[in-house]
């Protein structure tokens, strides 16, 4: 299977002058903007306010995508289309209604699991569909076994909606609101969350229609031509400046119950690029697999942050690239195999792809990062309240060839983490520590950023439920030309060394020890600058041992004073 | 007679403005802000403008101070060496920040270095738990040895005191801050439960240090003014204007100079607001331009939107995320990187962007004919004719718009093969969508309906965009007061004087006993009281506003909400689910949940009476005699004709009550130009402002 768009052709339409593209388009963009704006406001989970996990997408009357919300997530990069596509090959544009809304959470359909709900809306103007609207949030609950990666097929994953009118023509439809509230475990937060989409898409569809009126555009169709052409015509110079080739890459991951591999093969052909995922291993029977819309998702994002960072998500600029990837791989499962936690692996299609990339665009490609680690805790606050929250901890980034990696930053999901504070609150648990983790960063000529320690203590006073899931802990975060690997993570009770994907019981008094990985080195850590080695050592980010054995370099703290041993 | 003056110290100009009860404004100036002593400009400004207005010191009242200063070390780095006491485990707290990158595609985003670096961090042996209680007493002997090390080794003047869970229970910090006092008398110490006694360690500490870094930075100038004012014969007040629209006493600034940050915008959007209540337009949009950023606020019922966050000193294009988190009650501003420096390019996909990138005031724009090449938006309005190269600074300054034309032509112009007036109209309506497109997403954020309200436009740039904007955004009314290039000086005069505590407090609405009154707000109450008191206000003057923090127990945000004023504490209390669900009702138009409410924050606002009709200019000082109302005709671009007019440019200080200009039209002042588009009118009212009826026409 493969996925990819129609190049477009050139027309002898009289181009848009230039001026009043990036105004028209600037304009869509903003509506978008405005879209998610009105859903973040009316919506009412945490996920939606504070991870910003929603989009907001305009398509023209052909359902090309041409404007989307700046603040998108890599996962929602580009699976618009298909997803409208879809919707409309269920309810065609002739069976479409005013005030109609039509939803679905299909991982197949969607964006690959079904706690994202993708709500479209037709735009009506003089009584003729001038283009569609959609948003796509991630809902608090779906049902099913929870937002776990446990299951073994999907139909445990809680309840699909196959695309269907929520609203007829402005009036909500009572049947499906009520299959969903039977089936949700906090029915209010999830209806609203879908009514904050009902009024993002109304939002937006409004202002497409004043922007017509306004600019006095009767369709979209030139517009959308002009934005797509424009945007493939950066994509396509943007992959230009890739020599051609073929670059190959895998990388092996630590999966739910055993290891995974992800393999690519990417061919650059003048101003096309092929990415073919062939090598990838089997999809699994726990719930990390990828359908292939979210695969292709977060391969978009690591070329956007590789080469096109400015480009604005649109079709245009997906045309030049084709994704394929073999049918039944984890990065192209079936049904019903399931997909919850699809991110446990989606987030390496980053360095898979990066990694290829390594010698083709030295200057451009990070080498690994540490990422995210997750203790998940359950069980009773000091307090008496059930608890349910997850502990998050980020390791140290990957070098680039002129910077070091950041220390303890979010990569590659742009997450934040929860304040010691609020966690103790929580929870009633203690943190007795929380600090960097030096020589934790993989040495090179640029260093990796360093992990950290939490130290955590179960102060509730009664036996609490912890799982830990961590990356990097058979596989650490692997460092580009000549780069050391930085530290791996690492889980411990008591002092013991804790199975990462293990269930533990805390007794009152444990204390949980997580040490989150470095990032790697860029280049040979014998080519790093002396001076930029003692400033590691007098900062405590590199201790005097590590300076001498993984960089050559005798550090004299007091003396303030570094030499390249010769 | 006596007289107040307002004195608006920004990052290059120092504003002023001279009031006496009956008479309004009598007076403006301008000069130079002197960045190495700010208190050099004042006092020379000071000095100027009464004489021109042949005022003695000994006549004036107060001095009303807004200044950038403590923003701007905070930006350049110029406070004091500063050190910092942590509990132990919890040093790199400053260095972790949220650890969280703000852009999606950049690999490598900056961040700002912490105020106090890392070597400058010791650990103290202490512990208070989630819920108040103390698990390890503080080790004041470590406390006190640490200190001694950062005196000698590193010579702080500064010291930030940062317990985790003080937001609780404040015991331990202030304990260290009593030893520290006692043993280093000289050392500036601030604690972060009393700087603000958020939850969240790092926000919080980071306001800490900011605090520290500052304090001897505003006393060293404090104590300059009041020296030489008092060697001047100077012998009234002297007070601050605070970030949240409120004015403080120096030695409440002394303790808090944080809470000065962005002091200058806040009078503006307030001046802004007491625009719109006189006038009976309590909505009003407050939309200030200058030279690198615009800064927008939202005034509902007469008072701006607050906030209790604020992120200064931003490392990379103005992105949220970027800077220094400030935690302290604020105006709620919009800044975007759009000025009449901001600098035009092409973008990645080919289309025109203009900013954040600044050229800002050196090289500055190509036009200045400084050495800058840039083409920025002071150079697209030049070449569209809506600036007067001969008239900029009222004429103190040339502009060359071959500068302008050549930088214009070669980045932007000519990479997208057009003409550079095309090219040039493309920078100024660009500039006017991002504009427009921050106002209509911060408002949207905020439930904030602008469609019937009021623009009121100032700063230097302001003027020439707002009608444009103003139309994009369907907003029917624009108003451009006179003085527009002081409006921070005049709002400092018009701002009462007010102080804000808050304090995280997680506990629930329904356990709230008879007594929750006494236990939770009367000590907040009576610190604001007490330093509003301390002013010379008498009690019964002063104004208490209760807000709190509340959600849904397990919800992760929280609504806040102003509770009713109520002299019974019970009746107070009862109110509280209704008046969050009116709220809660009002942001998220469903009904309330069926869930306990929680308390996170508690906040007490104390104010004093606002200054009586103030700020309102009754007369500019301009010339009343000819009135050659049409100054001379100029060539300027209107895209509706694509095309130059001969465009008609009135001089602003020849317009009385009851004139009217018919657009298109140019009306200049000193320090900026309004442009009025075809078909709009300007009617002056007898405030001298400037109306632009939007409903009418086209």
């Amino acid at each position: 299977m493969m996925q990819t768009a129609e190049p477009l052709q050139q027309t002898t339409d009289a181009p848009l002058d230039p001026v009043t593209l990036g105004i028209l388009w600037d304009r869509l963009i903003s509506i978008t903007d405005e879209g998610v704006s009105a859903m973040l406001r009316s919506s009412f989970s945490t996920i939606l306010r504070e991870c910003l996990d929603l989009t907001a997408i305009l398509f023209d009357a052909d359902g090309n995508s041409i404007a989307q919300g700046t603040k998108s997530l890599p996962s929602f990069t580009g699976t618009g289309p298909a997803t409208l596509r879809h919707i409309l090959e269920r309810h065609p544009p002739e069976t479409l209604n005013p005030g109609d809304a039509i939803a679905t959470n299909d991982a197949w359909q969607g964006t690959g699991h079904y706690f994202d709900i993708c709500v479209m809306r037709p735009a009506f103007r003089h009584g003729r569909i001038v283009g569609y609207t959609m948003s796509i949030s991630h809902l608090p609950d779906i049902g099913g076994i929870g937002y776990t990666a446990a299951a073994t097929d999907i139909y445990q994953e809680g309840l699909r909606i196959p695309a269907c009118k929520l609203m007829q023509a402005g009036e909500p439809n009572e049947l499906a609101f009520e299959f969903i509230r039977a089936n949700v475990r906090v029915p209010e937060q999830v209806v609203g969350d879908i009514m904050a989409n009902v009024s993002c898409n109304e939002v937006s569809g409004q202002k497409l229609v004043e922007f017509m009126n306004e600019t006095g555009l009767d369709d979209l169709s030139s517009l959308s031509h002009a934005i797509r052409r424009q945007s493939e015509r950066s994509m396509r110079d943007c992959i230009r400046g890739i020599p051609d080739g073929v670059y190959r890459n895998q990388v092996d991951i630590e999966g739910f119950d055993e290891s995974v591999r992800l393999a690519c093969s990417i061919t650059v052909n003048g101003d096309h690029l092929l990415i073919d995922y062939d090598g990838t291993g089997p999809s699994v029977s726990r719930g990390i697999n990828c359908a292939l819309n979210i695969t292709s998702a977060w391969t978009y994002f690591a070329l956007k942050c590789l080469m096109a960072g400015d480009i604005p998500n649109n079709q245009g600029f997906l045309a030049p690239v084709s994704i394929k990837a073999p049918e039944g791989c984890i990065l192209n499962a079936r049904p019903p195999s399931p997909t919850a936690g699809r991110h446990l692996v989606v987030h390496f299609i980053p360095s898979l792809v990066f990694g290829a990339f390594e010698q083709a665009i030295p200057d451009v490609v990070q080498a690994e990062s540490g990422m995210v680690g997750h203790l998940t805790v359950q069980g009773v606050h000091r307090n008496g309240r059930e608890i349910s929250d997850i502990f998050t901890a980020t390791g140290g980034v990957g070098g680039v060839r002129e910077a070091d990696g950041a220390e303890t930053t979010s990569t590659p999901t742009t997450i934040g983490v929860v304040p010691v504070e609020i966690w103790e609150a929580l929870t009633s648990m203690t943190v007795e520590r929380k600090a960097f983790l030096p020589d934790s960063g993989g040495g090179g000529r640029t260093r990796g950023g360093l992990g950290q320690e939490v130290v955590i203590r179960n102060d509730s006073g009664n036996t609490l439920t912890v799982f830990p899931m961590g990356y990097r802990t058979d596989f650490p975060a692997r460092g580009y030309h000549g780069g050391a690997d930085g530290r791996p993570t690492r889980f411990e009770a008591n002092g013991k060394p804790l199975h990462p994907k293990d269930r533990y019981l805390m007794a009152p008094g444990d204390r949980v020890r997580i040490m989150e990985a470095g990032g790697g080195g860029f280049g040979a850590a014998k080519d790093r600058d002396p001076e930029r080695v003692l400033e590691d050592v007098l900062e405590g980010y590199v201790s005097v041992e590590c300076a001498r054995e993984a960089y050559g370099v005798e550090v004299d703290a007091a003396a303030r004073t570094a030499r390249r041993r010769a | 007679m006596t007289y107040r003056v307002g004195v608006d110290i920004g990052g290059t100009f120092t504003d002023f403005a001279l009031f006496t009860e009956g008479s309004g404004i009598v007076g403006i100036h301008k000069r130079l802000t002197t960045p190495r002593d700010p208190s050099r400009a004042v006092i020379e400004g000071l000095q100027d403008l009464l004489t021109d207005s042949g005022v003695a010191l000994a006549d004036v009242q107060a001095v009303v101070h807004g200044t950038t200063l403590v923003t701007n070390a905070v930006i350049e780095r110029r406070g004091a060496p500063t050190g910092m006491l942590v509990t132990q485990g919890f040093r790199d707290i400053l260095d972790m920040r949220r650890e969280r990158r703000y852009d999606l595609y950049d690999l490598t985003p900056g961040f700002p270095d912490p105020l106090v670096p890392r070597a400058l961090r010791r650990e103290v042996d202490e512990r208070i738990l989630f819920d108040g209680s103390v698990e390890r007493a503080v080790d004041l002997e470590e406390a006190k040895s640490g200190v001694a090390e950062l005196v000698t080794d590193h010579d702080i003047r500064a010291l930030a005191v940062c317990f985790i869970n003080s937001y609780l229970n404040p015991t331990h910090e202030l304990a260290v801050r009593d030893a520290i006092q006692v043993a280093f008398p000289d050392l500036f110490v601030s604690t972060s439960a009393e700087v603000f006694p958020h939850w969240r360690e790092f926000e919080r500490w980071t306001t800490a240090t900011a605090n520290a870094f500052t304090q001897p930075v505003l006393d060293r100038y404090l104590r300059h003014i009041e020296r030489e004012l008092g060697a001047l014969g100077f012998t009234g007040r002297i007070t601050m204007m605070a970030s949240n629209g409120g004015m403080v006493t120096p030695d409440t600034a002394r303790r808090f100079p944080v809470r000065m940050m962005e002091s200058g915008p806040a009078a503006g959007a307030l001046m802004s607001a007491r625009h719109g209540t006189a006038l009976d337009l309590p909505d009003v949009l407050s939309f200030d331009m200058g030279g690198t950023t615009a800064k927008g606020a939202l005034v509902r019922a007469g008072s701006p939107l607050r906030t209790y966050e604020l992120e200064v000193a931003r490392v990379h294009e103005f992105k949220p995320g970027s800077g220094v988190p400030i935690k302290i009650p604020v105006i709620d501003m919009i800044e975007i990187g759009a000025g009449g420096g901001s600098i035009a390019e092409i973008d990645g996909r080919g289309m025109i962007r203009v900013g954040p990138r600044s050229a800002g005031a050196d090289p500055g724009p190509a036009c200045y004919g400084q050495r800058g090449e840039a083409a920025t938006l002071t150079d697209a309005n030049v070449v569209l004719g809506y600036l007067d190269p001969n008239f900029f600074l009222g004429g103190e300054m040339r502009l060359d718009p071959r500068a302008s034309e050549r930088a214009i032509a070669s980045h932007v112009a000519d990479p997208l093969d057009v003409s550079v007036v095309r090219a040039a109209w493309g920078i100024h309506e660009t500039i006017n969508e991002d504009v427009a497109r921050a106002f209509r997403v911060h408002a949207a954020e905020r439930g904030f309906d602008y469609r019937g309200c009021t623009m009121i436009a100032f700063g230097g740039s302001g003027p020439i965009h707002a009608h444009s904007i103003a139309a994009k955004l369907k907003v029917p009314r624009v108003i451009f007061p006179p003085a527009a290039g002081v409006m921070s000086a005049l709002g400092l005069l018009v701002c009462p004087l007010s102080f804000d505590v808050a304090r995280s407090n997680l506990t629930f609405v329904d356990a709230l006993g008879d007594d929750w009154y006494e236990r939770h707000s009367r000590p907040l109450a009576d610190e604001a009281v007490g330093l509003i008191r301390a002013a010379g206000v008498a009690a019964a003057n002063v104004t208490i506003i209760h807000r709190l923090d509340i959600r849904y127990q397990g919800q992760g945000f929280e609504i806040e909400v102003t509770l009713p004023n109520e002299a019974d504490p019970v009746v107070m209390r009862d109110a509280i689910p209704d008046a969050f669900g009116a709220r809660y009702q009002e942001i998220f138009a469903i009904p309330g949940l069926d869930e306990r409410l929680e308390i996170v924050n508690w906040k007490v606002e104390a104010r004093a009476p606002e200054p009586k009709d103030s700020g309102m200019p009754a007369f500019l000082g301009v010339e009343t005699g000819e009135r050659a109302a049409r100054k001379r005709n100029r060539r300027a671009y209107f895209p509706e004709a694509d095309d130059f007019f001969d465009c008609p440019a009135h001089d602003r200080y020849t317009l009385v009550p009851g004139d009217a200009v018919e657009g298109p039209a140019l009306i200049e002042e000193r320090e900026s130009t309004c442009l009025l588009g075809i078909g709009a009118t300007a009617r002056v009212d007898e405030r001298y402002n400037l109306v632009v009826d939007l409903t009418k026409g086209t």
